[in-house]
């Protein structure tokens, strides 16, 4: 089991915190997990409907305090 | 006092001329001095590159003489810095020049990276530069039909120019009578079709109305030159007979070099405009990393605030004002139509029907930056 | 006019809300006033006209703000300094017709001592002298400030 990469996107705005997401699922394996906090509301809905395009895989997704978690892992 | 503009952009023109104005007396008896310092002796007019890439305008009218925009109290040299030293409140230039400042300002701008995906540069059109737009229209008046595909990266310099250049493409194949033999496909980053929610639902119908196709959520990987398809990070893939690109920008490399932000951007107080950890150093246009667009209307609201509290800080020992996000573009719909966004931090734009009126007030704008970097509008 | 006030006893009727059917055609006659106007703009027209109003600006902005012109024209608003730019607008076309006109200056020293014995090349070097002394104090008066403080 790969371990959890976390990418800090607090305080980055649409569509900021999907293209570090993206950017950093570039250079992740297969099976990989990250963790993507965002404070954009508006990545919650964005993020999901990426990575269903994609065909990677969410694992979680909640708001603690003011940040969104988003965990996603790398399918293919 | 000594303060330092780097950068004779669109924002640190505009800065250094309100300063000058500003700070007239204090310029004349010495108690203040102004310097900027650029990396060209040249200014452009960089929305009009779209319109040459369209054959509206021809390159030589985008470009004026730095130095003839410049207020004659301002120390101007075309120098490029090469090392920040921020704690030593000093700089270094590419001639190996040493300048040490009170205040510094940073309005370094941006630049595209097409270079970052595989295939873009030799495979695409882009307007981003004069040569690039005149390459551009060339192509546009070689072509006799087929597939256009436009893809976007960000983030970009002028956010509404995806829209724009699309919107053109439709006039300018109707105008030439091939507009049926020509399709239009739009390729977006994000799932909707501009990042500006309202912009995006104001352009979605218009997109319909014009028979213009779109893909959202696609990320360009590469373009495949040889066999002229695009493909995304997404697995999708589309195949072009002429590709128009917006590519993906980066804050300068200066900055990067320094490690004064990632990406080049660096971070910036969304209200006082200050350098995080710097109150002595000011940031504007699209140097900063702030979630507004990178234009140089935010550039000129940003440098009008900047000026306001340099300036005070001269004559009453603090800062006045605070910058509140605003930003106005025009869009262009199609070549004889226009209208436009503004918005700040807390207020979406609320766009109204594009008519002939605003795309003149465009048209009058253009002419009008001259006398806006000096500081009169 | 207070007497035509009088005259009517009766209050005037209370205005309708709304636009008349007069006011109606007046608003369409300035519809098509606008649109005729647009009809006959183009993209150019609109360009040069902006530019030719934008560099106007600009210079009014430079004039206005050079201290030294605004107190030139101040200076040239007297009747003496108008009498004066009237004196030499009418010299140099003068000169312009008697150069025209006149024959090539001798040259050589005999040349010389006829041109100094004209009363007229006597009263051009005596005007040359008078404005080149008071020249000389001005620039000296505006000079000492500067002088006196350093």
């Amino acid at each position: 089991m790969s371990e959890v990469k976390v990418i800090d996107a607090c305080n980055t705005f649409c569509p900021g915190p999907l293209m570090e997401l993206i950017t950093y699922m570039k250079q992740a394996q297969i099976g990989d997990t990250l963790e993507l906090l965002s404070t954009d509301q508006g990545s919650a809905a964005d993020v999901p409907e990426w990575v269903e395009k994609v065909g990677h895989q969410m694992v979680g997704s909640e708001k603690i305090g003011d940040v969104w978690h988003i965990k996603v892992r790398k399918a293919k | 006092m000594r303060i330092l503009v780097v950068g004779g952009g669109t924002g640190g023109t505009i800065i250094a001329n309100n300063l000058a104005r500003r700070l007239s007396a204090e310029l004349r008896t010495g108690k203040v001095s102004l310097t900027m310092l650029s990396a060209s002796d040249r200014h452009m007019y960089q929305p009009g590159l779209l319109y040459v890439a369209f054959g509206q305008m021809m390159p030589d009218t985008l470009y004026r003489d730095q130095a003839s925009l410049l207020e004659a109290s301002i120390e101007f040299h075309v120098d490029p810095v090469k090392h920040f030293m921020l704690d030593e409140r000093r700089v270094k230039t590419q001639s190996d020049r040493v300048f040490d400042y009170d205040i510094l300002v940073i309005a370094t701008g941006s630049r595209m990276v097409p270079e970052e995906i595989p295939g873009l540069v030799e495979g695409s059109e882009t307007f981003y530069s004069e040569a690039g737009a005149i390459k551009m229209y060339k192509a546009l008046r070689n072509f006799k039909g087929g597939r256009v595909a436009i893809v976007v990266g960000v983030p970009h310099k002028c956010p509404i120019a995806p829209v724009e250049v699309t919107f053109s493409l439709h006039d300018y194949f109707k105008t030439r009578g091939i507009r049926d033999k020509v399709e239009i496909k739009y390729h977006y980053p994000i799932n909707r079709i501009h990042s500006i929610e309202n912009v995006a639902k104001w352009a979605k119908p218009e997109f319909d109305r014009m028979g213009v196709a779109y893909e959202t959520l696609f990320n360009l990987k590469e373009v495949d030159v040889q066999n002229k398809v695009i493909h995304s990070e997404e697995d999708t893939e589309y195949a072009y007979d002429l590709l128009i690109s917006i590519p993906a920008h980066r804050g300068m490399a200066v900055i990067e070099e320094n490690r004064l932000g990632q990406a080049g951007w660096i971070p910036t107080d969304r209200h006082q405009l200050t350098m995080e950890g710097y109150d002595n150093v000011y940031v504007l246009g699209d140097t900063t990393n702030l979630p507004v667009s990178k234009t140089g209307s935010a550039a000129h609201f940003e440098a009008e605030v900047i000026a306001d509290n340099i300036a005070s800080i001269v004559k009453i020992g603090t800062p006045v004002r605070e910058y509140d996000g605003k930003v106005y573009c025009f869009i262009e719909a199609g070549h004889d139509q226009a209208t436009y966004a503004m918005f700040n931090y807390l207020n979406p734009p609320d766009l109204k029907p594009a008519n002939k009126s605003m795309h003149w007030f465009k048209m009058s704008y253009n002419q009008m930056y001259w006398s806006s970097v000096r500081g009169l509008l | 006019m207070t007497s035509q006030i009088e005259v009517s006893d009766r209050p005037a009727p209370p205005s309708e809300p709304g636009v008349g059917p007069a006011e109606l055609a007046r608003l369409s006659e300035l519809a098509t006033l606008v649109t005729a106007a647009q009809d006959a703009m183009s993209d150019d027209i609109v360009t040069r006209l902006s530019a030719a109003l934008n560099e106007g600006m600009i210079l009014l902005d430079r004039l206005t703000r050079n201290q030294a012109l605004m107190r030139l024209l101040h200076t040239l608003e007297r009747a003496e300094c108008q009498n004066l730019l009237e004196a030499l607008a009418e010299a140099l076309a003068a000169t312009s017709r008697d150069l025209a006109k006149g024959r090539a200056a001798d040259g050589g020293l005999g040349g010389w001592v006829r041109l100094l014995r004209d009363p007229d090349t006597c009263e051009t070097l005596r005007l040359v002298s008078v404005l080149g002394s008071h020249l000389s104090r001005n620039l000296q008066a505006s000079r000492a400030p500067d002088s006196s403080s350093s």
